[in-house]
């Protein structure tokens, strides 16, 4: 690929005192891509996501964006440069209303100055949660809740949105409409980094990804290649 | 005991739940963001008691102007304590031990820097109104009460809106409820921690100087009051401002209330009592038994 990547993680380790994770993951995003982490539980893909967010320190390796270095940054450094998570099981401020909590998404310098703007853009993309901004966040479904998540995520104009298993306890019709939205922002100049379970699924969306197993990055690919790989098909897909 | 006296037991309770909240809240707001009981707010409401004396005695500064004033001041007090000592203890989800052995090492320095700035004498602070009273229809409302009670409620209006209104205040708000997704929404958590800090030993200040023009104090001052802030926070419901009120009425009404049935030297013991009552009965405070009964119906 010659365009200069967005993300470029290198020979990342990571270990929680003294159990180590993760054993030398790399990869890299292009700016406009989608692309998936897919790997049994364990596999670090949480793990991988909570460094790159500057939640956990890396032991070894490299996390770069836009070429500068952003490993053992902490979190809100990491979010000051657009890079933005929506963490698995949504973690809402659940008595705090809707509205309030996809304010405090543009909680970042940058941001701020436009967060009504984007409050708007928010709303247009998820009608239901300006019928819902009184309501407290907590008092939500599932499915709603993980609407406001990606809303609070897209506040702050993401470079590079990263989800982590979005789809986690989600009724089988909002997991497709789930999809359609994340190809939805990705279409506009949103880079992701998907982290799913539904392998199929993600496959069809994403335009590379990489296989993780126990700490390692084991098999890469575009998602067609990924999609036809027979090791795929036997360990992910059950055919 | 007629009808007189049951009212004004009821409008002494709500007067004292005012300063019983404001006292209260700074203890809740650190434990909300830091997850650390302040096991020094007693030493800061101590402060609190002889910066109003100080004020009044060498300035000529009304006791319950000071008290105004030690919201800055406090203020800048918790900042550098937080900067000098609590920003090394451990992040954590829950009240460590390290956290708490500082805080509560850091009580035993204030009180003793107390014994020897002031001695152990009792002090209090006199104004014109301290024996003021007025009556409205057969209740007897003491002045200066009835001004704390109004300092401490400006105090919380304050307070709502700086939590509701503010980038800052609705960063309190995010860290009391999931820390982790307020560091992913770009939050600061060390400058938060040390501003809230800042702001809880605030309103602890505010509230040692205000008890202050109430009641006489010595350096040992705040230690039954930190015992019912501990009561009232529990009540609460621990991260929940709102709680902090409603617990504070509750205490109040039941500390007031109870001279009708046992001596006023077993107040102490009631708060007690009232704390083991609220971890067993109610260990999600208030709060938790509204939405409890919110899911219910």
């Amino acid at each position: 690929m010659s365009v200069r990547p967005l993300l470029e993680v290198e020979d990342l380790e990571v270990a929680y005192g003294d159990v180590q994770v993760i054993w030398g993951i790399s990869f890299t995003v292009a700016p406009g891509e989608i692309v998936t982490l897919i790997g049994p539980n364990g596999a670090g893909k949480t793990t991988t996501l909570r460094t790159i967010s500057g939640l956990l320190s890396p032991k070894a390796g490299k996390i770069r964006f836009r070429g500068e270095d952003l490993s053992g940054r902490p979190a809100h450094e990491v979010v000051r440069r657009g890079v933005i998570q929506i963490p698995e099981g949504r973690k809402l401020w659940p008595r705090m209303t809707v509205e309030e909590n996809l304010l405090l998404g543009a909680f970042a310098p940058r941001a701020r100055d436009m967060a009504h703007e984007q409050l708007d853009r928010v709303y247009a993309l998820f009608p239901l949660l300006k019928g819902r901004r009184r309501q407290l966040a907590g008092t939500m479904s599932g499915g709603e809740q993980q609407m406001c998540a990606i809303g609070r995520g897209l506040m702050s104009e993401p470079e590079l949105l990263m989800f982590d298993e979005p789809s986690l306890g989600l009724a089988p019709l909002l997991v497709d409409e789930l999809f359609a939205k994340i190809t939805g922002i990705a279409k506009q100049n949103v880079t992701i980094l998907l982290v799913e379970q539904k392998v199929a699924h993600t496959l069809e969306i994403a335009d590379r990804g990489y296989i993780l197993e126990t700490g390692r990055t084991v098999l890469s690919g575009t998602g067609k290649e990924l999609r036809e790989s027979e090791y795929v098909q036997r360990s992910y897909l059950g055919t | 005991m007629g009808l007189d006296d049951l009212l004004n037991l009821f409008v002494a309770a709500i007067l004292l739940a005012g300063i019983y909240t404001t006292m209260s809240i700074g203890m809740t707001v650190i434990y909300g963001v830091m997850k650390m009981v302040n096991l020094a707010h007693a030493g800061f409401m101590m402060l609190g008691a002889y910066f109003a004396l100080e004020m009044s005695e060498r300035l000529h500064i009304d006791p319950l102007v000071s008290s105004v004033l030690a919201v800055p001041v406090f203020f800048l007090l918790g900042v550098a304590t937080h900067r000098s000592m609590v920003r090394f203890v451990p992040v954590a989800d829950e009240p460590t031990l390290p956290s708490l052995l500082l805080l509560f090492g850091l009580w035993l320095v204030l009180q003793n820097v107390g014994y020897g700035v002031w001695g152990a004498d009792d002090r209090s602070i006199f104004s014109a109104l301290t024996m003021a009273t007025f009556q409205f229809k057969g209740i007897v409302v003491p002045v200066i009460r009835l001004i704390v009670f109004g300092i401490a409620l400006l105090s919380l209006v304050a307070l709502h809106l700086f939590l509701h209104h503010t980038w800052f205040g609705r960063s309190v708000r995010a860290l009391t409820q999931n820390r982790e997704a307020g560091q992913l929404a770009g939050i600061d958590t060390g400058r938060t921690a040390m501003l809230t800090f800042g702001l809880g030993i605030a309103f602890t200040g505010l509230a040692g100087a205000l008890l202050a023009n109430l009641y006489s104090f010595t350096p040992e001052f705040g230690s039954s009051f930190m015992l019912r802030s501990f009561v009232i926070t529990v009540l609460g419901g621990l991260e929940s401002f709102s709680g902090v009120a409603i617990g504070a009425v509750i205490v109040a009404l039941i500390e007031t209330f109870s001279i009708l049935v046992v001596p006023a030297s077993y107040q102490h013991a009631i708060s007690f009592i009232l704390l083991v009552v609220a971890l067993l009965v109610l260990p999600g405070g208030i709060e938790g038994l509204l939405q409890r009964w919110r899911r219910l119906g």
